[in-house]
């Protein structure tokens, strides 16, 4: 194994991963079973309390709905059925939203909408704030660079919940510029033609503006930190003495060399770009993961809210894996690190 | 260092205190002011006035839908906001500190095993956690909310303070109190605290910015400790539900997310400016 440096690496790597994946699933076992009593008698008896009836040999019905969800049994028995289902047969189990139907398809309904809604503004947040942050950084001395920093120092920590509510109150209940919630006219049939996407796009924009006009600005500062650190690097003065134009400088030297840090933040940042969307998409009812986690918790649907879980927490673990293994292809400072 | 240098030596630190200071003196004052406001009733209690009056003098805020000074409520709520992010950051920063330096102090097996554990923990995320257990535990108590937001912000915290003990372990002078036979405990409370401090701070202003962010989340879907334990997040929650924003009453939205806007903001440029005084290769980086 010695002489192959490389592939140690990437074995020791993905072998963490495995590892990581095993022990996150086990505690989200531990926890959904350590909450006090189970979901399906809970189901029962709020049945029971909302239509005030007393269902006859209930001990039967749960019984045979804990043997469908695979509740049954001892918690070891649980334990490694849940496992097999989850890791090997990727079976989440049937929703409680509408039985028999799998959790998954609900899942799998839900996710494209917050992939694309936050996945798009997550980019353009990258781009701005990268790009502004750059330059804010090579002209750190004027006057108008440090004013754009405090501010961006201020808006960065505005929850992009609360800036939804302002956009939301000027610019859909003011001046009715926009819809007020949803991801689509829901008059408008679902097809691949410009009415349904405009009207996707007018349902997106404030929802997507809210998370841009916050993290735009964190990353603007992260940029700014690196950008500034460069500036004093002695290859930039040897730029200078070769009778480089400045412009030419922070594309080709300073930029180049910011990128690399925020790449990695980048990739990260998709990764856990489910645990974003929860408080946005409740405030613009947009149907996504965020919406479908906290109504499938409301209906006490155990398969679907775990499944959502699971799903954030495999997303971001593979986003770093993903990482720690494309990293030394783009960096070469990280594979000599990687081998010593 | 002396404390006015280190205050002089940062812009933000000394705006970021300022402003906070403000927020605690009101929170501090709370039964006074709410005395100059309404007498001696209580805040919550509903009906006292009008519903929906306008903002005037005698209620510069308006009333609610439920007939309550908003302005009186607004500074009810800072106080319960304020209180459950600093359990919750005291909690947190307790468990950090704690686990930090064993993991430092000790190294090898130990450390290795609680980094992993603590990766874990960082890229698990939190709040579907959170949600999930806050809707499950019926009737939360102000000190069980903030043990629970405490479990799930302490991780960040530790790798710092764990870092931090790993490079002060290093240090000559460690070296020299082992030789002069001092115990671990002295070592830990005499060498090693004192010169964490700072880095205690960060956490803690951190992890209580993290507690109320998390605590207003939660109101916001309605899963708060309810009662009348009335919390800033609690206010918009009410807001919103009873359509402020359609009805045009902007003040009993904006009020309280602004009042929370200025903790976020505040908590922030005091963690900045820790970290430009006490991490000097930072200074300028952030624009003070």
């Amino acid at each position: 194994m010695k002489n192959y440096p490389v592939l140690t690496y990437v074995l020791k790597r993905i072998g963490l991963y495995i590892f990581t994946i095993w022990g996150a699933f086990t505690i989200a076992f531990v926890f959904f079973h350590s909450v006090p009593g189970d979901p399906i008698s809970a189901y029962v008896a709020t049945m029971e309390a909302q239509y005030s009836y007393k269902i006859p040999d209930a001990d039967v019905v749960i019984a045979e709905y804990k043997k469908m969800m695979g509740l049954d049994g001892t918690l070891l028995q649980q334990y490694f059925r849940y496992l097999e289902n989850v890791l090997l047969k990727f079976n989440l189990g049937p929703s409680f939203l509408s039985f028999p139907t799998p959790a998954e398809k609900y899942i799998f309904e839900a996710l494209p909408w917050t992939v694309g809604l936050l996945g798009i503004a997550t980019l353009i947040s990258w781009t701005l704030g990268f790009t502004i942050g750059g330059i804010m950084g090579w002209r750190r001395d004027s006057p108008i660079a440090a004013g754009i920093t405090n501010l961006a120092l201020i808006f960065s920590q505005i929850p992009a919940y609360f800036m939804g509510l302002a956009l939301l109150f000027i610019f859909a209940y003011g001046l009715l510029w926009f819809p007020r919630r949803g991801a689509f006219d829901p008059g408008i049939a679902k097809a691949f033609n410009w009415d349904f996407i405009s009207s996707v796009i007018q349902h997106g924009a404030l929802p997507a503006l809210s998370l841009v006009l916050v993290s735009a600005f964190g990353w603007l500062i992260s940029t700014r930190a690196i950008v500034v650190s460069i500036l004093g690097e002695d290859y930039l003065v040897y730029a200078k003495a070769k009778g480089l134009t400045g412009g030419a400088i922070l594309r080709h030297y300073v930029l180049r060399n910011a990128m690399l840090p925020q790449v990695t933040g980048l990739a990260l940042s998709l990764g856990f770009v489910l645990n974003g969307a929860y408080l946005i998409e409740t405030l613009f009812q947009y149907p996504g993961m965020g919406t479908l986690f906290l109504s499938s918790l409301a209906m006490l649907d155990y398969n679907t809210t775990q499944g959502i879980m699971l799903m954030s927490i495999a997303l971001v673990l593979t986003a770093t894996l993903l990482l720690d293994l494309l990293m030394p292809l783009v960096d070469p400072r990280v594979a000599r690190e990687g081998k010593g | 260092m002396e404390l006015r240098h280190i205050l002089f030596r940062s812009r933000l630190l000394l705006v970021g205190l300022s402003i906070l200071g403000v927020l605690i003196l009101i929170a501090l004052l709370q039964p006074v002011l709410n005395r100059l406001l309404i007498g001696d009733i209580n805040p919550v209690s509903m009906g006292t006035y009008k519903a929906y009056e306008e903002v005037s003098p005698q209620h510069p805020l308006g009333t609610d839908r439920w007939g309550r000074d908003w302005l009186a409520l607004l500074i009810l709520g800072l106080r319960y906001s304020l209180i459950i992010g600093a359990l919750a950051g005291v909690a947190a920063t307790f468990i950090a500190v704690i686990l930090g330096f064993v993991a430092g102090y000790k190294g090898g097996r130990t450390d290795a095993a609680m980094r992993t554990f603590t990766d874990m923990v960082l890229v698990i995320p939190s709040w579907p956690i959170l949600v999930t257990m806050a809707s499950y535990i019926k009737g939360l108590s102000i000190p069980l909310m903030a043990l629970l937001l405490a479990l799930f912000s302490w991780a960040f915290g530790m790798r710092t303070i764990r870092s931090q003990v790993l490079s002060l372990r290093a240090q000559p002078y460690v070296d020299l109190a082992k030789v002069s036979n001092l115990k671990d405990r002295e070592i830990i409370f005499q060498e090693l605290i004192p010169n964490l401090l700072p880095y205690i701070g960060v956490a803690f202003a951190a992890t209580t910015v993290g507690a109320i962010l998390a605590e207003t989340g939660l109101e916001l879907i309605g899963l708060g400790p309810g009662g009348n334990i009335i919390t800033l997040g609690l206010m918009v929650n009410f807001a919103l539900r009873w359509g402020a924003l359609a009805l045009g009453k902007v003040e009993l939205v904006f009020a309280p997310v602004l009042m929370l806007i200025l903790i976020f903001v505040s908590m922030n440029l005091i963690n900045i400016g820790l970290e430009e005084v006490f991490n000097p290769r930072l200074k300028r980086v952030t624009g003070g």
